[in-house]
């Protein structure tokens, strides 16, 4: 079993050795970009109990695998989240707004930016893998020097999905790293019900390539060690599994009570490995961050998050008839029937 | 301006939630995200927070209350400051004036032959609103939707105004079993004002279920109820005795725990107490598990909680089962499949008082047991009058699969353990 990667410890002190390669200026952006995604995450879910957001998966506690997935990948390569990356596709460049958006019930909002190469957000629990495994074939086999990254999480691993793309990528040697967000809960399914094994890093050695394990709460341990395996991946056409190892703090979901399966007991020792708090406390002695800059930049990334709302809502809302679209290119008669219906009975309604 | 927070769908296809209590009183003042009320929906309890920043002026439920999606939470006062900036996405959703003027889409040109509708399209786009569910029930009860007046969100219609249309519609029926869900109301042209003031509250929840469940058993099953009574001054002794070691793991002994053992060793020699009645194939099912009920007084009204196998377990498990689930019931934490699967019902009125009791059968179990509260008492032994502590026994059977003759054997061999805790150590799996 390998042992665990870390950078930046519990009391906020470094591995001075692997933080060098590290600039300062990245170190401000994914704190800025943490607790962005804190802030974000947050004001969702409180929208979400106004009747403001549809159904949302808070990805509270996992800021630091989130951050440091998104911030590693080259704009070149391609990312393949699935759920609960909102901080990871924020930091790769998707607009806070359209996340909104999306999860609001727009599907407009899963538009990729112009020249992205992000996948939407994959709901189905572990397809995605397959997807990426697919892109890094098809790099491979047009020569382009690339590599892929999939994030899911543990309960990812029990689907046939999982295997079935790690398989393959090990068997044409894909420029792929498999990141796999283990917050110990697949919905009410904790990690000892997940698998056998004392690990998720360990199954990669049924696939014939390097499997790592990495704390998952650690933002620099995350970035270093996905950078390096995209790297890898993209040199020497080695796919790689890590194992970022962190922690679910909310419910699964809007429509779900972790109370009725978690104790506080669980959760107390992870509140103490907060990612944010961590890096707070290494900005605070290397950097001289202070009550009254954190005071400031809270206030401005609450005006942030604010005017996000601001803008996401002022969207016009999609016309019902807008469903009919974009599944065909001729639309079937029927379904002309019955769009004109919604529309008839829209028409109706306005009056 | 005065804003309303109205209950928003905060699962997946809630319709409706339960007041737990508010966070907030009337005339505080409130800040946008900040919670100010807690709701428990057929999933979770979860906190709802405030869109709007300003003074609470009205807060329309108390906690117990059900509350529908859509319904108001609370009223708002906001200052104009504090106000969000931007309209509220519904107000948004209205198309605007000019798509308001737009003609309707013209109908597909009719051929000459067919003849036009009946309706014109203006009707045809006021089709009612209803799930497919409530159309197909509209549909099998042979009510004409459209003739229904929708007494749900936006109109829609919901099953319960179809049946209601049904039974404003049928001639009083006869009464067939599958009758249970649309019984004419035989209340209908009562005056309940003619002699005074009245005030109405709504069956619902726990309430509502018992009222249907007991109408049921009562109508379908031929109730016949047996009494009798046991000294159970020498098992209370034990009881005494035992309370200590119980005390010790935690469980408060009871005689109920006793009785329940005592009632499984019975089903195990009488089984057809143990059994149903499949109405379906008139067969008689008997069990061979033996999960016996016990009727829990909550708050919410009456609950059954089940412990299962209670041929197998100890009468101290037993005790702890007991103390478990009952406060399960009453805190309502209880899952609905712990109280699913029963095979007899012990209903245990003994702390309440009375003397007698006719219990109603849970359908379709075929009978239940219920005690009263024991009491000293002048009994006769060995021709000399001596106080005794006895408890009174009844038990209701249905007379379809089972004989008074039945009832008396089953009865006494629970009485016979209950005056002899000895022979349950001796004779009891």
């Amino acid at each position: 079993m390998s042992e665990m990667i870390s950078v930046l410890k519990l009391d906020g002190t470094v591995d001075e050795e692997k933080i060098k390669a590290i600039p300062e200026d990245l170190i401000h952006k994914m704190y800025r970009l943490m607790v962005f995604t804190r802030q974000w995450n947050a004001k969702a879910l409180s929208l979400q109990r106004q009747g403001r957001m549809g159904t949302l998966a808070s990805v509270r506690g996992q800021e630091a695998s989130n951050i440091g997935m998104g911030l590693a990948l080259e704009p070149t390569d391609w990312f393949c989240p699935s759920f609960r990356e909102t901080g990871a596709q924020i930091a790769r460049g998707t607009s806070p707004k359209d996340l909104y958006l999306y999860f609001a019930g727009d599907s407009r909002g899963l538009r990729p930016p112009e020249g992205s190469r992000d996948l939407p957000i994959c709901i189905t629990v572990g397809s995605h893998l397959a997807h990426a495994a697919g892109i890094a074939w098809g790099a491979k086999i047009r020569g382009e020097k690339i590599a892929v990254l999939s994030s899911s999480g543990d309960g990812s691993t029990s689907q046939g999905d999982f295997h079935e793309s790690l398989n393959f990528a090990g068997v044409f040697k894909l420029p792929v790293v498999f990141a796999i967000q283990n917050n110990h809960w697949a919905i009410s399914v904790p990690f000892e019900k997940q698998t056998a094994t004392k690990t998720i890093s360990e199954k990669a050695c049924a696939y014939g390539f390097d499997g790592v394990r990495v704390d998952g709460n650690d933002v620099f341990a995350v970035y270093l060690t996905i950078k390096d395996r995209l790297n890898i991946a993209r040199s020497e056409f080695k796919p790689a599994l890590v194992e970022l190892v962190t922690y679910r703090m909310d419910d699964h979901t809007t429509a779900d009570d972790a109370s009725r399966y978690r104790t506080e007991e669980m959760l107390a020792p992870w509140r103490e490995k907060d990612p944010i708090d961590r890096l707070r406390k290494y900005l605070t002695a290397k950097f001289g961050w202070d009550e009254k800059k954190e005071t400031a930049f809270l206030e401005e990334i609450s005006a942030e998050v604010e005017q996000t709302v601001r803008d996401f809502e002022a969207e016009p809302h999609p016309k019902p008839t807008d469903i009919f679209e974009h599944l065909y290119h001729d639309m079937p008669w029927h379904l002309k029937e019955q769009r004109e219906e919604v529309a008839r009975h829209q028409g109706e309604a306005a009056r | 301006m005065r804003e309303v927070f109205r209950l928003p769908d905060v699962g997946e296809g809630i319709a409706e939630a339960e007041i737990v209590e508010y966070l907030v009183n009337v005339g505080d003042i409130v800040k946008a995200d900040q919670n100010v009320v807690r709701v428990e929906t057929d999933k979770a309890v979860v906190e709802l927070p405030s869109p709007f920043s300003g003074v609470v002026v009205e807060i329309p439920h108390k906690p117990g209350d059900t509350v529908r999606v859509g319904d108001p939470l609370l009223v708002v006062e906001t200052e104009a400051a504090v106000r969000p900036a931007v309209p509220r996405r519904e107000e948004r959703a209205r198309p605007p004036e000019e798509e308001k003027a737009r003609p309707l889409p013209a109908l597909k040109p009719l051929k000459p032959e067919e003849k036009p509708p009946e309706t014109p399209p203006a009707a045809a786009a006021e089709r009612v609103l209803a799930t497919p569910h409530t159309r197909r029930l509209a549909r099998e009860l042979g009510i004409d939707i459209a003739t229904v007046t929708g007494s749900g969100r936006g109109g829609r219609v919901t099953d319960e105004d179809v049946r209601e249309a049904a039974v404003r519609k049928a001639p009083p029926p006869p009464r067939a079993p599958t009758a249970a869900a649309v019984v004419p109301p035989a209340t209908a042209g009562f005056d309940f004002e003619k002699y005074g003031p009245t005030k109405r509250v709504l069956l619902k929840g726990v309430r509502k279920r018992t009222a249907e469940v007991m109408a049921r058993a009562w109508s379908t099953i031929p109730h016949v109820t047996h009494f009798d009574e046991a000294d159970v001054t020498e098992l209370l002794q034990v009881v005494e005795r035992e309370r200590g070691l119980a005390e010790e793991r935690k469980v408060k002994l009871t005689v109920l725990s006793f009785l329940i053992k005592a009632a499984a060793e019975a089903l195990r020699r009488f089984p057809q107490f143990n059994a149903s009645l499949d109405e379906t194939t008139g067969e008689l099912v008997y069990k061979e598990y033996f999960n016996v009920g016990f009727a829990t007084d909550t708050e919410a009204g009456l609950m059954v909680p089940v412990i299962r196998d209670v041929d197998k377990k100890s009468i101290l498990q037993i005790a702890g089962e007991l103390q478990d689930l009952s406060r399960r019931a009453r805190d309502r934490s209880i899952e609905l499949d712990e109280m699913r699967g029963g095979t007899f019902t012990i209903s245990n009125v003994g702390a309440l008082g009375g003397r007698w009791a006719t219990p109603i059968i849970v359908h379709p179990e075929v009978a239940i047991l219920c005690s009263l509260r024991a009491r000293k008492q002048p009994v006769v032994r060995n021709d000399e009058i001596v106080i005794r502590t006895i408890m009174p026994l009844a038990v209701s059977f249905d007379h379809r699969v089972l004989d008074g003759a039945d009832a008396a054997r089953f009865m006494s061999y629970i009485v016979a353990l209950l005056e002899d805790p000895m022979r349950m150590l001796v004779e009891v799996a």
